[in-house]
């Protein structure tokens, strides 16, 4: 009787606990299994295991003002190809317990969580499960926005390195304050903001252990125009060379980031110009540089169009805001900027046509910083605004049209120098140009066709390559593709490859089964302006996701 | 029989869990720079139908999806009025192009921007594009991926739901 008085009770108690509870979550498992196809052959420390996934299983639980989740992770049998092998077995990745107050604005987290300050150039943590990124801290943070033009956000704890944690602690601070919200100016918008990040880190053989990186910024709005400026500072800390510090050399190093744009109906066009001195941070100084961008807390991407075809991303280039003494390629940063254009063509013109004509142009140069370098004995001397070597540079052409109904097409002209000694530390430079042409077909009963092709001639490195690939959508929940890009000039015969891959997608709802077979081209994989290295392959791939 | 009650207890308990996903609360800012807390999404007297698409700049069957459904828009608005909010994912290396991006195309969507993700990340968003539609801020469809064809889905998804 007394059991089944507290069972009641205990049933009466959970139901009041769990009336208001909300579960929430996702699934994403992504698997590879190798085949040696005879011209594609793993490295052999590769070719042990060929069987690989990652799985990520988030569960949420939100009761009223709190909540509570966990990340769990799976790498086994092993990792894909190309992570970082601190992502290794299976374990708890991220885990949080968050208090959110809607009325007072005050939200607080213990356990892991993302953050970005500003543009991210003296902080940014976040999650990208295609690149191996998973840098979140673990620790404290809380976000006041009690006073609403100003927000502030205090945090303090470890970066997260596969299941453990990098050495250094990282605390933060950082104020956005919106005068327009103060002076109730309808016609500006002003608005400022700065942060404070130290990094503490005892790490043997180094002599200074706190480093201290400060940003300011401020961003102003005018009708149809606006601008925004960002200084980040980083202190002197001990060169770094292969994991070991040496204390005899420090360098400080600074970022200027400048972004001017003007918009309004059917044009907008937009420039960055940025200016980057030794301004890569690590949550670890031993890591610095590293392969698989393990610790890093400073977000510098390449600030050049992302480009959306097989062939255009073969030559893609990465922010150069390293400083290295390594003879192939002495340099401390860089210069340079893009600038993008977008405009529609009025519909109902001779050149707009019924729909409208859609352009978008693009161009970027970046260049190494010129100055005075010693690399025998790391001195350096970067001049102020003087570009150095030539790294990359690129302008591309998009015109997409919508002729009818039921097809639309676009041509996308692209033009790259790519200097791989500057940018990968390796040997020669390219100039390749580009051409897809890309259609959509409508078919009855919500079915579609898409079909593209791709040529690129390159005078150097790979030459010149020709790609299609065409996607078939039976149904908003079925899709079957293929793919094909060959490397037909490619000086070394044996390197004259087709990279094909045929598959395809099941998408119902919040579900997505995509499972293919083919080859894999190597090379970078970027996204957001962040690259990873990944080797060619061959064999059967599956992504599965759901979430609820 | 003490197990089988505690079994019983923690089962009906479970039920009471809703599975529906609600709108978790997240900032948000719009083009001019104007806050938005994504709670306003779950507002239960809401009778018209609310489109999240996430998107970004880089992504070309986002481009692909919200050009399409913006050939249709305004005679889908003249059929059954919806609120469209189009949430940008891009990082600051392309934040600043969505607004002259978005104008560029001459698209109408109310634009937001979800700069490191935070609101695709406590929707548990996988991967980009995505559409949620709400009615009464309840998730009544979500879909990700975008193949031409994909808009008619959504827009019967509006009819019914208006």
């Amino acid at each position: 009787m007394y059991v089944k008085s507290v069972t009641i009770f205990f049933i009466f108690l959970l139901n009041i606990l769990f009336s208001k509870a909300q579960l929430s979550g996702s699934i994403e498992s992504n698997s590879a299994l190798f085949v040696n196809d005879g011209k594609i052959v793993l490295a052999s420390n590769e070719a042990t295991q060929k069987l690989r996934n990652n799985t990520y299983l988030r569960l949420d639980y939100k009761l009223k003002k709190f909540s509570v989740g966990i990340q769990a992770e799976s790498y086994s049998p092993k990792a894909l190809l190309n992570y970082s092998p601190d992502f290794k077995n299976a374990g708890l990745g991220t885990f949080y317990l968050q208090y959110n107050n809607d009325s007072l604005r005050i939200n607080a987290t213990i356990g892991h969580f993302y953050e970005q300050f500003g543009n991210g150039l003296v902080l940014r943590t976040w999650e990208d499960r295609q690149l191996g990124i998973a840098n979140s801290i673990m620790g404290v943070q809380v976000k006041i926005n009690t006073y609403k033009p100003l927000q502030l956000t205090a945090l303090h704890g470890k970066q997260r390195n596969g299941f453990s944690l990098t050495n250094g602690t990282i605390t933060g601070i950082n104020a956005e304050l919106n005068i327009s919200e103060i002076t109730k100016s309808s016609k500006w918008q002003y608005s400022i903001g700065g942060s404070l990040v130290n990094r503490n880190e005892h790490l043997i053989g180094l002599n200074k252990k706190n480093i201290l990186l400060t940003s300011t910024r401020i961003s102003i709005k005018k009708g149809l125009f606006y601008t925004d400026f960002e200084y980040a500072f980083k202190q002197a800390e001990p060169l770094i060379e292969n994991g070991i510090p040496n204390n005899n050399f420090s360098f400080d190093g600074d970022v200027y980031l400048l972004n001017l744009g003007f918009s309004k109906q059917r044009l907008g066009v937009n420039l960055n110009v940025r200016r980057t001195e030794n301004f890569t941070v690590y949550s670890q100084q031993n890591v610095y540089g590293n392969a698989f961008n393990a610790g890093i807390l400073s977000y510098v991407p390449a600030l050049t169009k992302q480009f959306d075809y097989s062939l255009t991303n073969i030559y893609v280039y990465m922010a150069q805001s390293r400083l290295t003494f390594n003879p192939i390629a002495t340099k401390a940063g860089e210069i340079g900027g893009q600038i993008d254009l977008f405009y529609k063509i009025k519909p109902k013109t001779f050149l707009g046509g019924k729909y409208g004509t859609q352009i978008s142009i693009n161009a970027s140069k970046w260049n190494g910083l010129s100055g005075r370098y010693n690399t025998t004995q790391r001195k350096y001397k970067a001049n102020f605004l003087q570009a150095g070597t030539l790294n990359y540079h690129e302008w591309s052409v998009e015109i997409r049209k919508k002729w009818s109904k039921s097809y639309v097409n676009s041509f996308t002209i692209t033009n790259q120098f790519y200097d791989a000694v500057q940018i990968e530390e390796t040997f020669g430079h390219v100039n390749a140009t580009t051409f897809v042409f890309d259609q959509t077909i409508d078919l009855p009963k919500q079915k579609s066709i898409r079909f593209d092709i791709q040529h690129q001639w390159a005078n150097a490195i790979h030459k010149n390559w020709i790609a299609a690939s065409t996607e078939i959508n039976f149904s908003s929940k079925w899709t079957v593709f293929a793919t094909d890009l060959y490397n037909y000039g490619n000086d070394n015969t044996a390197r004259k490859i087709h990279y094909y891959v045929a598959g395809f997608a099941f998408k119902p709802n919040a579900f997505r089964l995509q499972l293919s077979y083919g080859r894999q081209r190597g090379g970078l994989q970027c996204i957001g302006g962040i690259c990873r290295f990944v080797s060619e392959n061959a064999g059967f791939s599956m992504q599965l996701n759901y979430s609820f | 029989m003490l197990k089988k009650l505690i079994i019983t207890a923690v089962c009906v308990s479970f039920i009471n869990i809703a599975f529906a996903q609600q709108i978790p609360s997240i900032q948000l800012t719009d083009l001019i720079g104007k806050k938005l807390n994504t709670q306003v999404f779950n507002d239960s007297t809401q009778q018209q139908p609310i489109v999240l698409a996430f998107w970004a700049t880089w992504c070309l069957p986002c481009i692909n999806e919200l050009s399409t459904i913006q050939d249709d828009y305004e005679s889908l608005q003249q059929k059954n009025a919806f609120q469209f909010f189009a949430i940008a994912t891009d990082d600051s290396r392309t934040i600043k192009k969505v607004a002259p991006l978005v104008n560029g195309k001459g698209w109408s969507f109310s634009i937001l921007l979800d700069v490191n993700q935070d609101f695709k990340r406590a929707l548990n968003i996988a991967n980009i594009p995505t559409i949620l539609v709400l009615k009464k801020g309840k998730i009544v469809y979500k879909h990700n991926g975008f193949a031409k064809g994909d808009e008619q889905k959504l827009y019967e998804i509006l009819a019914t739901n208006n």
